[in-house]
């Protein structure tokens, strides 16, 4: 059976002139890049609106929870998944509480993601996200248009810390994501939760504009409320001449060093949200620079932070960020590893993570026989300008620094990693831009206290 | 279904009495907390046997997926054995220990072991096949009426069984399916991309 391509009334269930002259627009602009790919918001009517009520929720919502009195949602979900997620369902009746559960990773959604959706996901409206990451682990994550549409009540509550409200809508461009890689899925829409205002994914790869020049004319053109991107693609947004000031930019996927962080606000003067976001989970924090950590953002995710025993961690006590909860309801997560770590601290009104960092801790042999870990290599990079980096250490104890800066910032990090390390042999290398993820920190030293 | 066991309702009735030390989660690598093989063990000396450490090997969980149902349908049954009849009509530990090494593992296939307690078909069926598998009949019939009543019941589970999985098979062909569709490649609008 053939498996035809979508239409556009799939793609835009509820386009309306004006939306359909929005994608004109994007599309046909003279100075616009070539768009490889076609995507939409596939919203019914209906579920517009249920996106927008979800809206309203998150952003009213409190997250009052701490490690000694979980959500109140809690049993009722994990007594849901053990019913309807044929993975739990196998495991037979559902457990009195959290910790009986055992934790599952990426390698468990890698095997088998069908597993992992529950029975009352609909599959005729089901679309895929799909990660490489740095684990060995490719991964097909299941999903929904209404999903996809709910990352931005997220958003708005993040910006809404930053004192950013949207209010881009009709005839307004209302996001830009930006990309920089050799092939990238580029595409343009609308959000009709905000009056069909225009988003378009593009990337600034040079070769997918008739003229590179094209790239600030098109973009001063558009004039997008917000731009999103990764340090790697706002680091070649520094470089061209836009004059227009977006009123937020939001970086996901990577580290953001405080550094660039500070030059794209001084730049654009407009906050920057350091997002701390997954497939796996969507937005799931934003770093307050005042607060000095991130700050959780889903009333409906329950965050714990584990050893690799399963145990949980009390607050302040580094361990690996595992979600239970979420508001993919065709990926319901239950104690699900993220990968990442840190620790969690609910001093304030909302629960934090604090020393956020992607992977496990790795530790560096320094020239003396001391060993550092690798969170304090990120605090002491937080003023150079890296968009991306890797630090590896060999057997023989020497360094081997790849970063995207640009050769002007080598003196800057070798001084940064002498005053760490001592006088170690130190190799730096270029990290050719509009490459994949990488794992940021690695080491072939045995670790003695792994 | 030589000789005659204990009233069917006697044990379908210490089933629904089942204290929560027998519905806790079992111990399985980091997580839960009864330790099945211990449980069993003394369950085997109540009986006269002497436990071999090989014996209770397959009482200790390794594989949530794999065995956490089974582990969970073993502590219903020692709830069952630690009735007096049993103890009184002089069970030899070897016949125990083989219950306990087989039933769980095929009872546990189908259902969850909280049913074994909440639903009253599932309660029989655990009853008669702890019995049958002891040579034992429920008093008051005969080995015919058992045989037949087992069989009915347990191959109603079973259809239902088959059929779900059957389902879950189809089910998962389906959203696979369903994913590699162009329609799922495009995806849909986000307002940033991990």
């Amino acid at each position: 059976m053939t498996d035809p391509e979508p239409t556009d009334e799939q793609r835009y269930p509820t386009l309306s002139a004006d939306g359909r002259a929005m994608l004109t627009r994007l599309r046909e602009h003279p100075r616009a890049p070539r768009y490889h790919n076609q995507s939409g918001n596939r919203l019914t009517a209906a579920e517009v609106e249920q996106v927008r009520a979800f809206e309203n929720e998150v952003l009213t919502a409190r997250l009052d929870w701490t490690l000694d009195s979980p959500p109140t949602w809690l049993p009722d979900f994990i007594a849901q998944c053990y019913r309807e997620v044929p993975h739990y369902r196998a495991m037979g009746s559902a457990p009195r509480c959290l910790d009986e559960i055992p934790s599952v990773s990426r390698a468990d959604f890698s095997a088998d993601i069908a597993a992992f959706v529950p029975d009352t996901a609909p599959l005729d409206r089901l679309i895929n996200f799909r990660t490489s990451g740095t684990s060995g682990h490719p991964l097909l994550i299941a999903s929904h248009p209404v999903v996809a549409a709910s990352y931005l009540a997220f958003h708005k509550r993040a910006l809404r810390r930053f004192g950013v409200t949207l209010t881009a809508g009709r005839g307004d461009v209302g996001v830009v994501l930006l990309g920089l890689q050799r092939k990238c899925f580029t595409y343009v829409s609308v959000t009709p939760t905000m009056h069909e205002a225009g988003l378009a994914k593009i990337n600034l790869h040079p070769d997918d504009w008739r003229d590179p020049t094209d790239r600030a004319a098109y973009l001063d053109d558009l004039q997008p409320e917000v731009i999103a991107g990764d340090p790697i693609s706002f680091t070649e947004l520094l470089t061209l001449p836009m004059t227009w000031k977006p009123r937020a930019l939001l970086c996901t996927s990577m580290a953001l060093l405080a550094g660039l962080r500070r030059q794209l606000e001084q730049r654009f003067e407009c906050p920057v949200l350091d997002l701390y976001s997954m497939n796996e989970g969507g937005p799931i924090a934003v770093f307050d620079p005042a607060l000095n950590g991130h700050v959780l953002l889903q009333n409906r995710l329950y965050v714990e932070i584990l050893d690799e025993n399963d145990r949980r961690m009390p607050p302040g006590v580094r361990g690996e960020i595992t979600l239970t909860g979420g508001f993919n309801f065709c990926l319901p997560l239950l104690r699900y590893r993220t990968g990442d770590h840190a620790s969690l601290d609910f001093s304030g009104p909302e629960p934090v993570l604090r020393d956020l960092s992607g992977r496990p801790p790795v530790r560096y042999r320094a020239a003396d026989g001391t060993w550092l870990n690798n969170i304090e290599i990120t605090h002491a990079f937080k003023d150079l300008l890296l968009p991306q980096w890797s630090l590896h250490q060999a057997a023989d104890g020497s360094l081997t620094l790849r970063h995207a800066g640009g050769a002007h910032q080598d003196d800057a990090a070798r001084s940064v990693l002498e005053r760490l390390l001592g006088p170690l042999a130190l190799h730096i290398q270029p990290l050719p831009a509009g490459g994949d993820k990488v794992i940021q920190y690695t080491s072939d030293l045995p670790d003695p206290h792994a | 279904m030589t000789h005659e066991g204990p009233q069917l309702e006697q044990l379908t009735r210490r089933l629904t009495e089942t204290p929560v030390d027998f519905l806790a989660e079992p111990r399985i690598g980091k997580n839960g907390l009864v330790q099945v093989d211990a449980v069993v063990a003394d369950l085997l000396r109540e009986f006269g046997g002497t436990p071999q450490v090989r014996e209770l090997a397959a009482f200790a969980g390794f594989d949530a997926k794999k065995d956490r149902n089974r582990l969970a349908t073993t502590l219903l049954l020692v709830w069952l054995l630690g009735d007096d009849w049993f103890r009184s009509a002089k069970t030899a530990p070897q016949a125990v220990l083989a219950v306990l090494g087989s039933a769980p593992a095929e009872l546990a296939a189908q259902t969850a072991a909280r049913h074994f307690v909440s639903d009253p078909d599932r309660r029989e069926e655990l009853v008669r096949v702890l019995l049958a598998r002891l040579d034992l009949r429920p008093a008051g019939e005969s080995a015919a009426q058992a045989q037949d009543r087992l069989t009915s019941i347990s191959a109603t589970e079973r259809e239902r069984f088959i059929a779900a999985a059957r389902a879950a098979e189809e089910r998962a062909r389906a959203i696979r399916a369903a994913l590699a569709k162009k329609a799922a490649e495009e995806s849909a609008d986000k307002y940033t991309r991990e």
